[in-house]
């Protein structure tokens, strides 16, 4: 810790807006009984579970009795578990959303970015599944879904199969989640790329249409470069969440049938909330921390990689 | 450039040849207009009538429930008189628990933030940086026992102990709201939009020996009033959608949220899923309003919660 008389340096002085009240103990107070309620309430509620989640995964922890040290057992104990395995592998079955999520967000938002009457109807209807409660989704897609219900309807009028109960059977259930998320989902990665989208300068398209450059070559050389810090936020985020999907599948199947939709994190909360091992739960979630950054850092790289933008 | 370019030779042939462009560039504007409006009207089908469905069967008395239809065969309010009435849980009551849930998180999460973004932004002191970094760090550590670590928290802190029924109410309201409270992206926006307040306005206050919390009052809350509206419409948006939490830890169910409670309902409704589809628009109807109304904050808020 700083001492409270330490003078800031010229650079921390002109960043806090130049001259002005000094570092005083008591401005340090004032400022610091700001800041208290705030910081409490973080350390409790997001620092302790950083810390206290990782000293459990190497525990056995029921909450009645205190923890027990017991090493690396509940990892040696994941490893051999075949549920945590399948859970694994639907988990990054899921990350199957993020490309198709990412290239129909940049579409739409390349529509709804056109000068058109009406433009501002369709971004608030695209908008509407992100601000629904995924308890609201769910229900409402357990009902299209069922094997009279209007997905079938809509896949009859096509004149593609029909499927049965998408939800009920273990070939389908996945992927008609992984739908619902994608549905859900749309609107956000939408307002994210339109902002992006706004921030690409329009002389440079006008020059380059000037020059020559087709609509499509415009596209592949200055819309999708421009749009590359966006891209990769979104698929960064994007992937995480596939990663850790969880409430869909909680309101949706309860990792059903046949442990079809049983995800990483959903395995978490049963281990959890069913079987009260709270350590190996704890386990669970650490190595899907690792996952997620590691699957993060290929993002990262992958967006980055090639031709380094502006 | 345009400029270096020589000038026209000929005006009326150029003239005509730039019309002939201009009406071909039109049509195929027109085209593409039309185009792009089918395009998008197919995507808005998918996107709300689920919402469409889900209103117009929670409207029908009877009928074969789960067919998809463009117009309902009869209207009627009985799945909303069954709703009201419910069964285990009074309906009413949910929709209590969330006014007052989301009346909690809302004002206190926007006052924690809107205070401890003030010494962030405008004051100097030891730890400074220090804090804000940490904070920042926070946003990427890796939180996946966070639900359980919170629920053992909220164990200990003793706020699920069942002693006498309107302090019960309290503390189970409270151990709802609390994990939520300290918003991190709510500390950035705010932080972001206190950095745009001039500090000569500040720094006039304090000569005048304006004690920090009045700055805090009437000089920063006025001036960020158009963040603090995006971040308390995002807020309400999550406080009265979330689930989950309350969901898994709250021992008892008559103080669920209306999300929450109308997952337990469509349990014990399972054989009337009108009544549920009742619930789901009544739940949907008040974000709906919030959101026509505080739209472009809500966009604005979203844009800057992704920045940070």
């Amino acid at each position: 810790m700083t001492t409270p008389s330490r003078r800031l340096s010229r650079r921390e002085q002109h960043r806090a807006g130049g001259t002005g009240a000094k570092v005083t103990a008591r401005n340090t107070l004032i400022a610091y009984a700001f800041l208290l309620p705030f910081l409490t309430l973080l350390v409790v509620y997001h620092t302790w579970p950083v810390i206290f989640g990782t000293y459990l995964a190497f525990t056995k922890y029921n909450i009645i009795s205190p923890p027990q040290w017991v090493g690396l057992d509940n990892f040696r104990e994941l490893l051999r578990d075949e549920q945590f395995w399948s859970g694994l592998k639907n988990s990054l079955k899921y990350i199957l959303v993020v490309p198709v999520i990412q290239v129909v967000a940049i579409l739409v938002a390349l529509l709804v970015n056109r000068p058109m009457r009406g433009i501002g109807f369709f971004r608030t209807a695209f908008y509407v599944p992100v601000v629904t409660s995924f308890a609201v989704v769910g229900l409402i897609w357990n009902w299209m879904y069922q094997q009279e219900g209007p997905v079938n309807a809509v896949l009859g009028f096509l004149g593609l199969h029909r499927g049965g109960s998408f939800l009920n059977n273990p070939a389908t259930a996945l992927y008609a989640v992984m739908f619902v998320t994608l549905w859900k989902g749309i609107g956000y990665y939408m307002v994210l790329y339109l902002a992006g989208l706004q921030s690409i300068s329009p002389e440079l398209e006008e020059a380059a249409t000037i020059d020559g450059a087709g609509r499509t070559q415009v596209f592949w050389n200055i819309t999708l470069p421009g749009l590359r810090p966006t891209i990769l936020v979104c698929s960064l985020l994007s992937t995480i969440s596939a990663i850790k999907v969880f409430e869909e599948i909680y309101v949706m199947t309860q990792g059903g049938p046949a442990g079809s939709t049983y995800t990483a994190l959903f395995y978490t909360y049963s281990r959890a909330f069913q079987d009260f091992q709270y350590g190996l739960a704890a386990a669970g979630g650490i190595i899907i921390a690792v996952i997620s950054i590691l699957f993060g850092l290929i993002n990262f790289r992958l967006t980055r990689g090639g031709r380094a933008d502006a | 450039m345009l400029e270096t370019r020589p000038a026209p030779v000929q005006p009326d042939s150029f003239a005509a040849a730039a019309a002939r462009l201009k009406a071909r560039r039109r049509q195929r504007r027109r085209l593409t207009d039309l185009l792009a409006y089918t395009v998008l009207i197919a995507i808005a089908l998918i996107m709300l009538y689920p919402f469409y469905w889900t209103l117009i069967t929670s409207l029908e008395p009877t009928g074969n429930i789960y067919e998809a239809k463009i117009v309902p065969q009869a209207v009627g309010l009985r799945n909303y008189a069954e709703m009201w009435k419910g069964t285990t849980v009074p309906f009413w009551r949910l929709i209590l628990n969330s006014l007052i849930i989301c009346t909690l998180g809302v004002s206190l999460t926007v006052t924690l933030a809107t205070l401890a973004a003030y010494p962030l932004a405008k004051m100097r002191f030891p730890g400074r940086d220090l804090i804000f970094y940490a904070i920042l760090a926070l946003m990427v550590l890796p939180n996946e026992s966070g639900l359980i670590v919170n629920y053992i928290t909220t164990i200990k802190l003793g706020l699920l102990q069942q002693t006498n029924p309107v302090i019960d109410a309290v503390r189970q309201y409270l151990a709802v709201v609390l994990p939520g409270l300290a918003s991190i992206v709510g500390l950035f926006l705010l932080r972001q939009a206190y950095l745009g307040i001039p500090q000569e306005l500040i720094e006039a206050a304090r000569i005048d020996g304006a004690p920090e919390l009045t700055i805090w009052r009437r000089i920063m809350l006025p001036l960020a009033t158009p963040t603090i509206a995006a971040f308390a419409i995002l807020e309400f948006v999550a406080y009265w959608n979330s689930f989950l939490w309350a969901r898994i830890m709250l021992p008892d169910k008559n103080l669920l949220p209306l999300s929450a409670g109308l997952l337990e309902l469509s349990g014990t409704f399972s054989t009337n899923s009108r009544a549920v589809m009742a619930g789901a628009v009544i739940t949907i109807i008040p974000i709906l309003i919030v959101f026509a109304f505080g739209q472009k904050y809500f966009m604005k808020g979203l844009e800057g919660a992704v920045k940070g």
